[in-house]
């Protein structure tokens, strides 16, 4: 199958822009789902001096789109910029592929499910 | 935040931004010089700011929303021996130096109307003091009306030109040569007093956040200022070169009451007068408030003593509006009223302009390279082709700096001297308060965090 999934952690901001963002390139669907965690930087805040020893879980949101591979670039672009500020915590993007899919309601799968 | 602004707005701001009536000093030199041949080198400054214009777009597309601005790009493009020589030092000069000649152009503007007998510069030292006091009370007493002055201003000026340009005006038509240039050379000569006509669409970064689809909007508010100022100033340089001599043009140190008069008599002058002194005092009053922003700014990533982080019950950050306030008293006070002494100070001032335009155009090729793949929200087209021409177009403006050859050798001297102060201040400073290599520069992501109030607190606690 032809499709990706791309799977967003991320500050708790910017989300209006992102969805309006997606919306506009044709993406048919999302999820988003509070969530707390850290990264490389194990939660330390920018401006502080040393790096935390143990790892602080701050406020993040986890977005999950899937979308065919042919727009894969150009979403991950949208996003890339959308979600752009510069600063520490900006989040991260994964991407990977998908093997199947199924629309419960009707029992479609594959790409119909996803139209 | 919601985004209210769209791209009239932009436009609007952005020239309202742009034009100061000391421009119009230069417009008048410039006209007296070459007459309309003046208008290719306007063509030519006005293209290279074009071309500044669209890599700043890009540094803000980087790094988003930073008050201290062009220092905080060449911060993490160059370190902090460089930002502090060309952007602290050498941007706060010009500053100081370009408000002192707007606050001239006000005691000139009065007494070239009114015969009052007093010398002007006690008119612009009366003014810059109730302007201290005004913003010393965190009273901004233009906030309202600051952009319909200027737009008032602008609109002022494109009707002068218009009337002037296809000949409607009630004064005599002089019987002069419309174009005095006899070659390309002679247009180079006087660049960086056209240079001048065009600087500031930096100030139209701080409100980026504010105007819808900004991505598009910026960049593209920016050009059209800029062509739409082109436009009004080839206008006024037609217009002056038909109703204004040359000759009395270029001395006269209010050039924009000269040609109003000269266009529609007492009328002319009279409207001129109100529409720029109103222009001044809003020029300068947001001038002097910018300054001790800019200066917070700076001191808050550490490049500025802390002192001017200190803000008076008022919430005004008052060291730095005493600063420039001073400054500019003093200076019109040992006597600045006439033109050849303005124009004199504003190429001296305009180099550290000029020179803080190259580094921006350099940081973006050097951030091209560090960050290929950072995402931009806008981008200068065809690679570093145009950021590069437009540093070079600035280098060369630099060494156009004055027609007069005796002139251009005086100001490279103390704009020298200058430089060489700011960077015995700037090792000095490095060392002892940035305490890091001078030509290190820093990550975006430690500037970006530097905006953070917190940060110099913390950092400041750690040192201890």
């Amino acid at each position: 199958m032809e499709v990706s999934k791309i799977e967003v952690i991320t500050s708790m901001n910017k989300l209006s822009g992102l969805k309006r963002a997606l919306s506009k390139l044709g993406v048919t669907g999302m999820t988003v789902i509070q969530a707390i965690g850290c990264g490389v930087q194990k939660g330390t805040y920018e401006y502080v001096t040393e790096q935390n020893e143990e790892m602080e879980l701050l406020p993040k949101q986890y977005i999950m789109v899937v979308v065919e591979n042919e727009i894969v670039d150009k979403v991950v672009d949208v996003i890339k910029k959308e979600l752009y500020t510069g600063h520490i915590g900006d989040g991260k993007i994964f991407i990977s592929p998908i093997s199947g899919i199924v629309r419960v309601r009707t029992g479609e799968e594959g790409m119909e499910a996803l139209k | 935040m919601d985004k209210k602004l769209g791209l009239p707005s932009a436009i609007a701001t952005g020239v309202g931004l742009i034009v100061a009536t000391s421009c119009l000093m230069s417009l008048g030199q410039g006209a007296s010089i070459l007459g309309t041949g003046f208008i290719i080198t306007m063509i030519l400054a006005c293209l290279i700011n074009i071309l500044t214009a669209l890599s700043l777009a890009e540094l803000n597309a980087l790094m988003p929303n930073l008050t201290g601005g062009l220092a905080q790009y060449t911060l993490a493009g160059m370190g902090p021996f460089v930002t502090i020589l060309t952007m602290v030092g050498g941007y706060l000069v010009c500053q100081a130096i370009a408000g002192t000649v707007e606050c001239a152009m006000f005691g000139n503007a009065i007494n070239s109307v009114f015969d009052t007998g007093v010398p002007s510069w006690v008119f612009s030292v009366a003014m810059v003091a109730i302007l201290i006091f005004a913003n010393l009370m965190g009273v901004d007493i233009f906030a309202k009306i600051q952009n319909v002055v200027a737009y008032v201003l602008i609109g002022s000026l494109i009707v002068m030109g218009v009337i002037g340009t296809i000949g409607l005006g009630s004064g005599d038509i002089v019987e002069q040569p419309m174009n005095l240039a006899g070659s390309v050379t002679d247009t180079f000569g006087l660049l960086g007093l056209a240079f001048f006509l065009f600087i500031g669409c930096e100030f139209v970064i701080p409100i980026a956040k504010n105007i819808k689809n900004e991505r598009r909007n910026v960049p593209l508010g920016m050009v059209l200022s800029l062509v739409i100022i082109l436009i009004m100033q080839i206008l006024l340089v037609v217009g002056m070169s038909r109703y204004t001599p040359y000759e009395e043009l270029g001395a006269d140190p209010s050039p924009h009451i000269f040609y109003g008069t000269a266009l529609l008599g007492k009328f002319g002058s009279y409207w001129m007068i109100l529409v720029s002194a109103l222009a001044v005092v809003s020029t300068v009053n947001s001038a002097m408030s910018s300054f001790s922003f800019m200066c917070a700014g700076m001191a808050k990533i550490n490049l500025l003593p802390s002192f001017f982080l200190k803000k008076n019950k008022r919430g005004a950050f008052y060291v730095g509006i005493l600063v420039i306030g001073l400054i500019e008293i003093v200076v019109n006070a040992i006597g600045l009223s006439t033109s050849d002494s303005l124009i004199f100070m504003i190429n001296v001032a305009i180099v550290f302009w000029m020179v803080s335009y190259v580094i921006s155009n350099i940081n973006v090729v050097i951030f091209r390279k560090k960050l290929p793949k950072a995402p931009r929200t806008f981008k200068v087209p065809f690679g570093p082709v145009l950021p590069i021409i437009a540093a070079i177009g600035t280098a060369f403006m630099i060494w156009n700096i004055s027609d007069n050859p005796a002139d251009r050798i005086k100001i490279f001297i103390i704009d020298g001297v200058i430089f060489v102060v700011l960077g015995i201040y700037s090792v000095i400073w490095c060392k002892v308060r940035v305490k890091r290599p001078l030509f290190k520069a820093i990550p975006i992501h430690e500037v970006m965090a530097m905006e953070n109030d917190a940060y110099l607190a913390a950092h400041k606690k750690a040192d201890k």
